[in-house]
């Protein structure tokens, strides 16, 4: 821990306040673009560059002791792994054999939102609709 | 000060004096005790299960409550007992010893750690006692969203014993970084302490994932937000990665401190140095980082991704490296040492066989082709019990002979100890090897029944089962029988020669405060070629 407080001019703060506005406009804006599957990169890059201007300016992180920054981006890296090697999962998913996807899709008809399936992927018919029938899929 | 008999099993006396305590020996020893408890509970219910499973057919119970045995079996295993067992119980009493400190950085968060993980029981006993749990340990969607059994309360149970794990972790944390008595650099640290260290960093990485996972589950079953809901664009498979995220990390909370127990164990008992401390120090990191980056090879049949299962599958074989640099290491630290057959040598020699064939049969599992085949089977429930019990259980007992003495002044039946130790080698294998079997001729896990080509070797491992339940309960018994008064042994007593601070500096049971004065050190951990230590055995 440092010993003496940094005392941050209040021109930082309003500099890092304006950059805030800013990049909220920007996710805003990007929102409305469709770049498909990048799009949600791009929001998790903005909301992240966000996250780390607070870190290091208003939580005073740029002049504290560097093991508190160690830590921050560590975690940062953490998140980062569990975030990109899902993505290669639920963005490559069928990629290779389409039909991979249909029995998550056919699991999904447990819900009650859409209709249920038999094991070929037919629908069956409303009256069995019902949750003793889910059980018996396991 | 000044009485040297006084030590902390009866200083200060009465059951407040427990409850309220700061004192980490007492904090681990609650943790040992209720550890100790749900390691019973659980085992009834896998020799429950075994007796089902002794003849096809339902005979003992309905497949609605096998279903909850094996769900609470692997949680109550897992979740009470083996991840708290040996980080709570011997980290606790053992770390700020073995430091040369007087108690962990922040004595009353770690109190608060062991009413964390006693809240977080309380709701596994309500689950157990009104119905049990169906979805399985793993709680995967989309059934565990709707299935009618219990499944709030155990996610609120882990939801909160995870907490328990997190601060478990940053206390000792920051007990390495800060507490270490002077003279004390990080490559003089025993073996265990980089293990408790590794564990710690996992702990407070992974545990966060789970007690999200846990939350997500249960707004996904309460309001329906549909994150794992392909209609409402979620995605069931998401919720494997998220558990898996935890869960994966989470099988090296169980085996890093198993391992570091084992390193304890052998250059003691072997009376020699260990081989290539900083290659196992390492391997303990390595093998904590490595574990973050596996975790989709639990999901080969989900429907992920084939470039996510070439890449988990791929980086599942670098797991294999560290740990064969452990095995390795100890198997020279055994080298031309003086092998003595005492009971925690004993359970560290199972420990290499055991967790050996756990291993490699994980390599197996790790080649996706081969886990296709191989996924729910029992070759699977083979593999990890070999890991999960045939490394960290029988480590833990290893450990747990290996300094009861210290930990309560007392020598239990050494003869009666080996006996169960070979027992529970021998019991062990003759349950679990024919499981294996089981998988290759493709029995699927969680079954209460099964098809009557099976029944040979479904009975045979009943039978060894039982034998395996007989072996533990007398390990145990004769612990705690050698409790009664007349056993005491002389303070000053070091039965096993060793040279760690927690044997050399300290009395046996250590004084309330570990140490009368701050510990000098002069030599390290495992310095058996410089200093001879005599093994003291009086009474």
């Amino acid at each position: 821990m440092s010993e003496e407080h940094h005392i941050t001019p209040l021109k930082t703060y309003l500099v890092v306040a304006t950059a805030l506005f800013f990049l909220t406009a920007v996710t805003v804006w990007a929102s409305y673009i469709d770049l498909g599957s990048f799009n949600i990169v791009l929001a998790l890059l903005i909301a992240g560059t966000k996250a780390g201007v607070v870190a290091t300016f208003f939580m005073h992180l740029l002049w504290d002791d560097k093991k508190n920054a160690t830590i921050f981006v560590g975690s940062l890296m953490f998140l980062s792994i569990f975030i990109i090697i899902t993505l290669t999962d639920t963005e490559f998913r069928g990629a290779v054999n389409p039909e991979i996807k249909d029995p998550i899709n056919k699991r999904a008809a447990l819900y009650s939102t859409l209709p249920l399936t038999d094991d070929h992927g037919y629908p069956l018919d409303k009256e069995n609709n019902h949750h003793e029938g889910d059980k018996d899929h396991h | 000060m000044g009485d040297t008999n006084q030590n902390y099993l009866t200083h200060p006396k009465g059951i407040m004096s427990w409850l309220l305590t700061l004192d980490h020996k007492r904090i681990g020893l609650m943790y040992l005790f209720g550890g100790l408890f749900f390691f019973f509970v659980g085992g009834l219910l896998a020799l429950g299960m075994r007796a089902e499973l002794a003849a096809p057919g339902n005979d003992f119970v309905s497949n609605d409550t096998y279903n909850s045995m094996y769900t609470l079996h692997g949680a109550i295993m897992i979740f009470l007992f083996i991840i708290p067992a040996i980080p709570g119980a011997l980290g606790n009493i053992l770390l700020p010893l073995m430091l040369g400190a007087k108690d962990v950085a922040f004595p009353r968060l770690n109190l608060f750690s062991f009413y964390l993980y006693s809240i977080g029981a309380i709701f596994f006993i309500y689950v157990l006692l009104s119905g049990g749990v169906d979805t399985g340990w793993t709680f995967y969607t989309p059934y565990s969203t709707t299935s009618n059994t219990n499944v709030m309360s155990t996610t609120m149970g882990i939801f909160i014993i995870g907490f328990s794990s997190i601060l478990t972790g940053l206390n000792f944390i920051a007990t390495v970084h800060k507490m270490r008595t002077p003279g004390l650099t990080w490559y003089k640290l025993p073996l265990f302490v980089w293990a408790l260290y590794g564990t710690s960093l996992v702990q407070i990485t992974a545990t966060p994932v789970i007690a999200i996972t846990m939350v997500l589950l249960m707004l996904e079953r309460l309001l329906g937000i549909g994150i794992f809901d392909p209609a409402m664009g979620g995605d069931p498979v998401l919720f494997q990665h998220f558990f898996w995220f935890y869960s994966h990390p989470a099988v090296y909370i169980m085996i890093l401190p198993a391992f570091g127990i084992i390193s304890e164990i052998i250059p003691v008992h072997s009376r020699k140095k260990v081989w290539g401390y900083k290659f196992i120090a390492y391997s303990t990191l390595s093998i904590a980082f490595i574990g973050f980056l596996v975790w989709g090879h639990h999901m080969f049949t989900s429907g992920q991704s084939v470039l996510s299962q070439i890449v988990f599958s791929f980086i599942t074989y670098f797991v294999g490296i560290p740990t064969g640099v452990k095995i390795f290491s100890w198997m020279l630290t055994m080298y031309k040492g003086q092998v003595s057959f005492t009971p925690p040598m004993l359970y560290a020699l199972s420990f290499l066989f055991l967790f050996t064939i756990g291993g490699l049969t994980g390599i197996f599992l790790g080649a996706v082709a081969l886990d296709i085949h191989l996924h729910d089977t029992y070759f699977v429930v083979a593999h990890f019990h070999y890991v999960m019990q045939g490394g960290t259980i029988v480590a833990f007992l290893g450990g747990l002979h290996h300094w009861w003495p210290k930990s309560f002044g007392t020598m239990y039946n050494q003869t009666i100890a080996n006996i169960a130790a070979i027992g529970v080698f021998i019991a062990f294998n003759g349950t679990f090897f024919p499981q294996f079997l089981l998988g290759l001729r493709g029995m699927p896990r969680r079954y209460a029944t099964y098809d009557p080509q099976f029944v040979e070797v479904h009975s045979y491992s009943t039978f060894w089962s039982g034998i395996l339940g007989i072996s533990i309960f007398i390990g145990v018994m004769n612990l705690l029988w050698s409790l009664r008064k007349s056993n005491k042994l002389d303070p000053g007593t070091n039965p096993w020669g060793a040279l760690t601070m927690e044997w050399t500096h300290t009395s046996s049971p250590p004084h309330p405060h570990n140490f009368e004065e701050e510990p000098v050190l002069t030599h390290g951990p495992y310095d058996y070629d410089k200093v001879i230590v005599k093994p003291t055995f009086k009474k």
